[in-house]
């Protein structure tokens, strides 16, 4: 059963388009990532999906219903991120306190333990809480809410290495025990890979892929070795990447394509072959030029 | 995961008594600014009356109505306030709509309202009170009567209550384009030096009717057209962008 659908969503800030006409579905049960580079729309995506923002045009369904304004999304999705925003007069025991009333679901042993072992004092405030600490508060009301539907928008802003471990950790344990929709945008792929089924990619306000993230692992190849045997071989194929080692020796990616046999061949000709991180190949996908950063230094 | 559905007016309950402790500073500064109120009513309104036979006789008179002036202002800041972004957000953090996050907002209104009705009514006795221990002064008091005593706590809310349905329109208006923040201020002060017999007609429909149902019917029907008028601007509203 799909949970959310997509068909021909746009959205526009100001006659600037964020969103352009994108469409996909997101099935029950998976935990698919959102990702892409700054800017490029997963917040305002996110958001349209917990209705809170309209779309400006197209169709948006969410447990097949509109969610802009709608007291049943609302009631079975959660939205969090560090914008969430607490009433500054209650302490963190009264705001766990406040979230059970709220959501049918919520399960408040479960926040208690969360909350103990992350040496959270009940009686602090919220806004008093630094920037790390939020993200961890938000994200403990976000597991233990077990909203059918869950979004995570750059959960882990400000959240230290080990706490950031911890909390994929817990929100896979507990997806294990209690299956919902998940979605999270984040720039720590890397750290993600374990954690999620799908992947969204949007790029340019449209979505690239829409994958499961194994898959991605294998879209692309890396190809390493002396220009004149690798170039060769990236002839009539798109580049999604090139980068020049030393004088001679150039890397390029592009995708996997290519047969046993020309693999093989490849490598009789000195060509390394690699595999492409996940991480990697998305910021090869999103970004705009073939060499990155170093384009801006080169031919000046 | 089981899917839940969500009942308005169950929200609504649940969002009312979230909101009567998320803003409890809001009701200690109707405490604050009521007692601020009894200090200015303290001097009472004073006077003194000779004949010419040389009999002078000063007199003060202690009322509640600077009490009930300071609580209506109240009710304005109060009810512009709870229209804020940060505000809404705390709705939006949990479950709601933004129908059930009004109608909370009003009854939380009300609930305040009718709390400073109470407190603005009970502190003309508190007056009286200091007024007979610290002042050496004879004190007269009208008699008690306990009905007129409740009609003057209905009315105080419902005046109290109209106001803040005012604060929330304007709220409202401000949220939807920042612009009404000088606009309305213009309108207001220009409504006075420029047309003057609108403000003494208003004055005059609200506060002048001398019939209890006359001036229940008009004044309900005014806060409630504010409160739709602003419940409708507010029902379009994105948040959190």
């Amino acid at each position: 059963m799909s949970v959310i659908e997509c068909r021909e969503l746009s959205k526009a800030y100001l006659r600037k388009k964020v969103l352009n006409q994108i469409s996909f579905t997101i099935e029950e049960n998976k935990i698919t990532g959102v990702i892409g580079r700054n800017g490029v729309g997963k917040t305002t995506l996110l958001k349209i999906m917990a209705g809170f923002t309209k779309e400006t045009s197209g169709e948006i369904r969410v447990l097949e219903q509109r969610p802009f304004n709608n007291l049943y999304t609302s009631v079975n999705s959660i939205f969090v991120d560090d914008q969430m925003s607490f009433p500054p007069a209650l302490q963190l025991q009264e705001l766990l306190e406040a979230a059970q009333t709220f959501y049918p679901n919520w399960d408040m042993d479960f926040a208690q333990r969360l909350f103990k072992y992350f040496n959270f004092d009940p009686k602090h405030y919220h806004n008093t809480l630094s920037k790390g600490r939020t993200s961890t508060f938000n994200a403990i009301v976000g597991i233990a809410a077990r909203c059918p539907i869950t979004i995570f928008d750059e959960p882990t802003t400000g959240m230290d290495e080990a706490v950031r471990k911890d909390f994929y950790r817990a929100l896979l344990k507990d997806y294990i025990d209690h299956p919902r929709t998940i979605l999270i945008s984040s720039h720590h792929l890397e750290e993600m890979e374990d954690l999620l089924e799908d992947v969204l990619l949007l790029k340019n306000g449209k979505v690239h892929l829409h994958i499961p993230i194994s898959d991605l692992k294998e879209w692309a190849i890396g190809l390493q070795g002396q220009a004149s045997s690798v170039l060769p071989w990236t002839e009539g194929k798109e580049v999604l990447y090139q980068n020049q080692i030393g004088l001679n020796a150039t890397y390029v990616v592009i995708k996997n394509d290519l047969s046993e046999a020309e693999l093989a061949q490849a490598r009789l000709n000195g060509v390394k072959i690699t595999p492409v991180h996940a991480s990697d190949l998305c910021i090869y996908l999103t970004s705009d030029t073939k060499g990155g950063i170093d384009d801006v230094f080169i031919n000046r | 995961m089981s899917l839940s559905t969500a009942n308005l007016m169950e929200t609504v309950k649940k969002q009312y008594s979230f909101k009567l402790k998320a803003n409890i500073d809001a009701i200690s500064s109707l405490v604050g600014i009521q007692l601020v109120a009894i200090l200015f009513s303290l001097g009472g309104i004073g006077g003194s009356l000779s004949s010419s036979e040389g009999l002078q006789i000063n007199f003060n008179y202690y009322s509640a109505d600077v009490v009930l002036v300071f609580t209506m202002f109240w009710a304005l800041v109060t009810a512009i306030t709870i229209t804020t972004k940060p505000y809404r957000n705390h709705d939006f953090t949990f479950v709601t709509n933004r129908l059930s996050s009004s109608l909370s907002n009003i009854l939380f209104l009300l609930t305040g309202s009718l709390l400073g009705a109470v407190t603005a009514n009970l502190s003309r006795y508190l007056l009286q009170l200091i007024a007979f221990l610290f002042r050496d002064q004879q004190v007269y008091s009208g008699p008690f009567d306990f009905p007129v005593f409740i009609l003057g706590i209905v009315m105080s809310a419902l005046y109290i209550f109209c106001v803040c349905s005012i604060g929330y329109l304007i709220g409202a208006l401000v949220q939807v384009n920042k612009s009404f923040v000088l606009l309305v201020p213009v309108l207001i002060i220009g409504s006075i030096f420029l047309g003057e017999s609108i403000l003494v007609q208003l004055f005059q429909f609200y506060v002048m009717e001398p019939n209890f149902v006359f001036f229940l019917i008009k004044i309900l029907i005014t806060t409630a057209l504010f409160f739709l008028a602003s419940i409708s601007i507010l029902n379009r509203m994105e948040v959190r962008r």
